[in-house]
């Protein structure tokens, strides 16, 4: 299959999710839905044509006819353009790209899923992924962590699923913002700091991490006091991955590639590497 | 398509940034049909400032009160304002006084005329207010310019160069001036883009397009003392287009 | 057989004989001096004399800046259709044939870039022999790369030894025949030997960037990015795109790269994964000689020189390189 030239997508929804983050749903052939049969962490490129390209985790589940979520926050030199982007706009999509989260690996395990901000799309799509074979995991938790109120994101999703009992959330945020209807029992803290309060039994917990790299290095410390070893314990990382193939030379952590053997490593594969987590 | 509103004004410099567009002979017909120039002084009249912008794009560093009423106006009429060419984005040449005493040098120009004395040390408009993009250069390539109109008009801002001119004149694997040929040559701490337009021609670059990110302007003197260039020649010449040039 | 022969006053005849395979390409002397690979303009003999090229042959396969998508409304993204014409290299070291076989990895590997493919399917390599000066190092640290030819020339006192390395080079040979003489001549060792001559390393032991050593490569490093752009192996890319006035068409460029510079590694927002200098020289160090990917554990280093030559701060990442390589064997 040629990787090297996108193909054509159109925007079919465009969802403010919050100030600088929408939700976009694209339609791609639904005959070809090459891009659409993805593996959640694995990620797209998506093209605007005479702006740019850019690398994006996939934010919804895979599907059949084509259509494809993603959560976009608009801040870089393409997001910000695309803010503006409506229905029947034309884009361009390469990929699925590398190795996603290792759900066989999940098989019979309690999963505890934790989203730093803009971390929570890719877990998103774990998430549903998990869901949609419930018999896969045991118990699903969900730690997410957010600025303020305000920019958490699929709140209502995710009080839902905590509603029909598929998942037990914990919610926090940096600062209170200016939100008055914030969520029930959302904690002012940093997200590390949820990690005190969990019940988990070690020998049967998987971790999945997906957030600002800042938090990462206390996610793990507190992930490692909690019992659980680093092989169980697989990370999403970003890096700017600009060609998808392994060819462009600006992903590398340590020697492995992000595009291709990642954006999910196992902790255990990354011991040592300089600048892996920051 | 509904037209972009565009205001391009010139402040203290010579108005070659303006007319580097204006230059882009082959190209004004489809400028026109993207563009509508409501403010451009040097080009249209009449120049009233009127509603708002989408983008203004400003040529020349700050000199005078009145240039900064302009630019202030200018800034809270539009989405996006771009500094144009080197005088913009860096102060330029309008600042050279050769370390005299400015007042003095104002005296001995101007004798007791009071719109001299209005005139304040010169300014890159970020010093003033926020400046979105950037368009370097004196004047600015033309493939730039159009680059980053076209770029407008789909809503994005160029992307920042991080490489010398060195970079692109090694991509043309031109004869290195300053090593080879012991001639006092900019390329190192001068911003790319330019496609290494002089030294291709056996020109040593002279620094117009301002600093790199990152300029490395010790290890820079280091080698230029080696060639006999002293830091007092090697900063004289880089504040020529840059008068913010500090050790 | 006889080793196959041709005596250096039969150059010219037999560089006139291979303008009928493709265009000629070689090592050739400009009016400032500096030699580049260029055309052999006919009646004129390439610079056999010269040690290196500034640029190495690699930009015959990834251009500096090159097209390599166009975009239209109508019909979405495409490749750019090049016409690409048989060339013929003349006079290419074993550094640069290894470079070349280096690219070969990264860009036939699985799924093969379009571009790189098509260019290289119609070179064709004739290699010559050479002599290591002080800024050489293939002598010193051989390389698990090949250095590949269709055909390969080792100089003599008054000619050279030549012979095929491909069914290209048969073809190549048997059009040259009846200027070529068959003697019984003792062929020196092959410069060629450097290369593919030891295993690659699998490797995992990290790099101690305590060492003081980095600091010291990024106080000088003037950011000029001259050491990537002349390496035959440097292949990192940007990727720009610019929309046309129109509104409607846009262009998709890639264009060399230099991981010592700022913009590298940031990512959406201006974040940077190697903030400073003495990261990226780590970064580097990684890549030349540890590999990225699947090339991991294959230095990429071929030891041309160009480099050390053309770094205005005189800058060499090899001592500290075969340092850290002995610490790598002790291991």
């Amino acid at each position: 299959m040629n990787n090297n030239v996108p193909f054509p997508a159109v925007v079919s929804a465009i969802r403010p999710l919050t100030v600088e983050t929408s939700l976009i749903t694209l339609d791609t052939d639904p005959h070809h839905p090459v891009a659409a049969s993805f593996l959640p962490g694995q990620f797209l490129e998506l093209s605007l044509p005479g702006v740019g390209e850019f690398p994006v985790s996939y934010c919804g589940f895979p599907s059949v006819d084509g259509s494809i979520e993603l959560c976009i926050r608009h801040v870089g030199h393409v997001t910000t353009p695309l803010q503006t982007a409506a229905p029947g706009d034309g884009v361009g999509v390469r990929g699925p790209f590398g190795h996603g989260f290792p759900l066989s690996a999940y098989s019979g395990l309690d999963l505890l899923l934790i989203a730093g901000g803009l971390g929570m799309a890719p877990l998103r799509s774990l998430l549903l992924a998990l869901l949609k074979q419930r018999g896969l995991c045991g118990r699903l938790t969900l730690l997410y962590g957010a600025r303020e109120t305000g920019a958490l994101l699929f709140l209502d999703e995710l009080l839902e699923m905590q509603k029909r009992g598929v998942i037990e959330l914990q919610l926090t945020v940096d600062r209170p913002g200016y939100c008055l209807n914030g969520p029930p029992d959302c904690r002012v803290a940093m997200l590390p700091d949820l990690m005190d309060q969990l019940d988990v039994d070690p020998g049967r917990t998987c971790a999945a991490i997906c957030g600002p790299p800042v938090v990462y290095p206390l996610l793990v410390s507190g992930l490692r006091l909690l019992g659980l070893t680093d092989n169980r314990i697989h990370l999403s990382l970003e890096r700017r991955m600009k060609c998808g193939v392994g060819r462009c030379g600006h992903c590398a952590v340590g020697t492995r590639l992000c595009c291709a053997d990642g954006p999910v490593f196992s902790l255990a594969e990354l011991a040592g590497t300089e600048g892996a987590i920051v | 398509m509904k037209k972009m509103r565009v205001a391009i004004a010139g402040l203290t410099a010579c108005s070659g940034c303006q007319l580097a567009l204006l230059n882009c002979e082959d190209e004004l017909p489809e400028l026109f049909e993207k563009f509508a120039f409501h403010f451009f002084p040097m080009a249209c009249s009449p120049a009233l400032l009127e509603g708002e912008y989408d983008a203004a794009l400003v040529e020349g560093c700050l000199s005078m009160p009145h240039e900064k009423e302009l630019l202030l106006e200018l800034r809270k009429r539009s989405v996006h304002l771009i500094a144009l060419g080197t005088c913009a984005v860096w102060g330029g040449v309008a600042a050279l006084r050769n370390g005299e005493d400015r007042e003095w040098l104002r005296q001995q120009v101007y004798g007791h005329n009071p719109v001299a004395s209005e005139t304040f040390e010169p300014l890159p408009l970020h010093r003033v207010v926020k400046v979105d993009a950037a368009v370097t250069g004196c004047p600015p390539e033309k493939e730039e310019l159009l680059r980053l109109l076209a770029g407008l008009t789909r809503g994005a801002l160029p992307v920042g160069i991080d490489y010398p001119v060195c970079t692109e004149c090694r991509m043309r694997e031109n004869l290195c001036l300053l090593t080879e040929r012991d001639m006092f040559c900019l390329g190192l701490l001068t911003l790319g883009g330019c496609g290494a337009r002089c030294p291709s021609l056996g020109v040593p670059c002279e620094g117009c397009r301002g600093p790199v990110p990152e300029a490395n302007l010790a290890e820079a003197l280091e080698i230029y003392s080696e060639k006999g260039f002293g830091r007092i020649t090697v900063l004289d010449r880089l504040r020529r287009f840059c008068p913010e040039w500090k050790l | 057989m006889a080793p196959q022969y041709i005596a250096s006053h039969n150059l010219a005849a037999l560089l006139d004989r291979l303008r009928r395979y493709g265009e000629l390409h070689g090592p050739v002397r400009g009016d400032d001096e500096v030699v580049r690979f260029a055309a052999i303009a006919p009646g004129t003999l390439p610079d056999l004399s010269a040690l290196r090229t500034l640029l190495p042959p690699k930009k015959y396969l990834l251009h500096p800046q090159e097209t390599i998508l166009n975009y239209t409304a109508a019909a979405g993204y495409q490749m750019p259709a090049e016409e690409v014409r048989p060339l013929i290299l003349f006079g290419v070291h074993p550094c640069d044939l290894a470079g070349i076989n280096y690219l070969d990895r990264v860009f036939l590997g699985d799924a093969p870039d379009p571009l790189y493919a098509a260019r290289r399917s119609a070179l064709t390599l004739i290699g010559i022999s050479c002599t290591p000066d002080e800024f050489c190092s293939c002598h010193i640290s051989p390389s698990p790369l090949n250095a590949l030819t269709d055909l390969s020339l080792q100089s003599l006192a008054d000619g050279y030894a030549i012979s095929s390395g491909s069914p290209r080079g048969d073809e190549l040979l048997e059009g040259v025949k009846e200027i070529l003489e068959e003697r019984d001549i003792a062929v020196p060792e092959d410069t060629r030997r450097f290369f593919g001559q030891v295993a690659a390393e699998p490797l995992r032991q990290e790099l101690d960037a305590t060492l003081p050593d980095w600091q010291t490569l990024a106080d000088a490093c003037l950011g000029c990015g001259a050491c990537s752009i002349c390496c035959p192996t440097c292949y990192c890319f940007d990727v720009l795109e610019f929309g046309g006035l129109d509104g409607r068409s846009a262009v998709r460029l890639r264009q060399w790269d230099n991981c010592l510079l700022k913009c590298h590694a940031e990512v959406a927002g201006g974040m940077s994964f190697q903030k400073n200098r003495a990261e990226r020289f780590r970064y580097r160090y990684r890549h030349k000689f540890r590999g990225f990917g699947p090339l991991q554990g294959i230095p990429s280093c071929v030891g041309c020189g160009r480099c050390r030559v053309v770094c205005p701060a005189g800058l060499d990442l090899r001592p500290l390189a075969e340092r850290l390589d002995e610490g790598r064997h002790e291991q």
